[in-house]
């Protein structure tokens, strides 16, 4: 018998904003949407465990997507005479259009880091779309990422932008794991990690935004104690000031929980699911 | 045996020296570095991915194209077979929320070979003896 994997990979076109973008999307499961973000200058690839996994995918829709620049998802025209920076605008409302052009009623989002950090706004601007919110390794700002060293021709764009987010994995998740996150970080278009992470440390500020969420939308904290760039602390101080939330810290575990530690992070992700489950 | 001495040292560049994957990822890796564990400081030469030279003595004409310093008990977890959380990595130690590692000087070098010089900087692990 063959081994092939339950993911099945389409294409969507989305319409925003007087563009219409070319979208990679996976998805397996069925059920409840449960819509999954992937990180800084990745793709869809980092939610391969969590899309196989029948624990998750016999209840839930999982679906991954590939936001534009990333992944399959080609750049909207014009890419070439720009420099790339992400705002909190663009990726909030772009990925509640995925939502809306994939006909997904209320799902589930979780992301991690960049794809954390976006479930605040989210919560804020979006409250009625979402029936909850997972937002992993995230926090209110996580500043010092916007680094001219991560898109510089004298320095080799792959190799430089995947060892710099090596250290944030935890030396307990699997070498192997690891590596393979090393890996996806070592594909990203030209300036594409930079450009995400002028969210992540610039546009992304919401130390004045927290009180204003109205805590309709349950949202769930996750973050990992060996996440130098969001740490536990950082988790915990937002989510003390974000009403409707949980916050969950994991041992052992870094900034990319579903995918340099697929086992340890299911250990704290299905309590989770089971919650959000039970309060459908 | 201390950590940090120069018995440590050169036990750190020969595991380097010897290290099969530095010999591939660390064929650019040609620098010479200041690293300081507290007040113990040496320059050390990469020539290739090969430590080919380690100077313990440091004056106004020792040079360098970066340095990194940091207090000696941060380079004891760093190098703990299982460091801690915020110890793990040199840019987890120097990132600005953090700031217990100063990298500092011509840092260009340091970002090309950074995956290499990383590597080297993990083999110091297996060289508590």
């Amino acid at each position: 018998m063959p081994h092939i994997e339950p993911i099945t990979g389409r294409y969507i076109h989305v319409p925003y904003e007087g563009e219409e973008y070319r979208v990679f999307y996976e998805e397996a499961g069925q059920g409840t949407p449960l819509v999954c973000l992937h990180t800084a200058g990745t793709d869809s690839r980092e939610w391969r465990h969590q899309l196989c996994d029948s624990d998750i995918n016999s209840s839930f829709r999982v679906i991954a997507l590939d936001l534009p620049r990333h992944g399959k998802s080609i750049p909207p025209k014009g890419w070439w005479k720009e420099e790339y920076t992400l705002t909190a605008k663009f990726y909030s409302e772009f990925v509640m259009a995925f939502c809306t052009e994939l006909e997904l009623e209320k799902p589930v989002v979780m992301g991690s880091s960049m794809g954390g950090n976006i479930c605040l706004h989210l919560a804020l601007n979006f409250e009625k779309d979402v029936q909850a919110l997972i937002a992993i390794e995230a926090c209110d700002y996580s500043p010092g990422w916007w680094l001219d060293w991560l898109s510089n021709p004298h320095v080799h764009g792959g190799e430089v932008c995947a060892t710099s987010v090596y250290g944030l994995m935890a030396p307990q998740s699997p070498e192997e794991y690891r590596r393979e996150t090393w890996w996806y970080y070592s594909q990203s278009g030209p300036g594409i990690f930079k450009g995400d992470l002028y969210f992540y440390s610039i546009d992304h500020d919401f130390r004045n935004l927290l009180d204003k969420i109205s805590g309709q939308v349950p949202i769930y904290f996750m973050t990992g104690v060996y996440d130098f760039a969001c740490t536990p602390e950082m988790t915990q101080q937002t989510a003390q000031k974000v009403k409707g939330s949980e916050c969950i810290i994991m041992e052992k575990i870094g900034h990319f929980p579903m995918c340099e530690n697929p086992v340890t992070f299911k250990r704290y992700l299905m309590p989770v699911l089971a919650k959000i489950r039970e309060t459908r | 045996m201390a950590v940090f001495d120069a018995g440590w040292m050169e036990r750190w560049q020969s595991l380097v020296n010897q290290d099969s994957v530095t010999k591939i990822i660390g064929k650019h890796l040609t620098a010479t570095i200041l690293f300081a564990f507290g007040d113990t400081a040496y320059v050390v030469s990469y020539v290739g991915g090969q430590i080919t030279r380690i100077e313990s003595e440091i004056g106004p004409e020792s040079s360098y194209a970066f340095a990194l310093r940091g207090p000696a008990e941060t380079w004891a977890k760093f190098i703990q077979p299982v460091p801690p959380p915020m110890y793990n990595d040199i840019w987890a130690m120097a990132h600005p929320l953090h700031g217990r590692l100063q990298i500092e000087g011509e840092v260009k070098v340091m970002w090309q070979n950074l995956r290499a010089f990383t590597w080297t900087l993990d083999l110091m692990r297996n060289a508590n003896g």
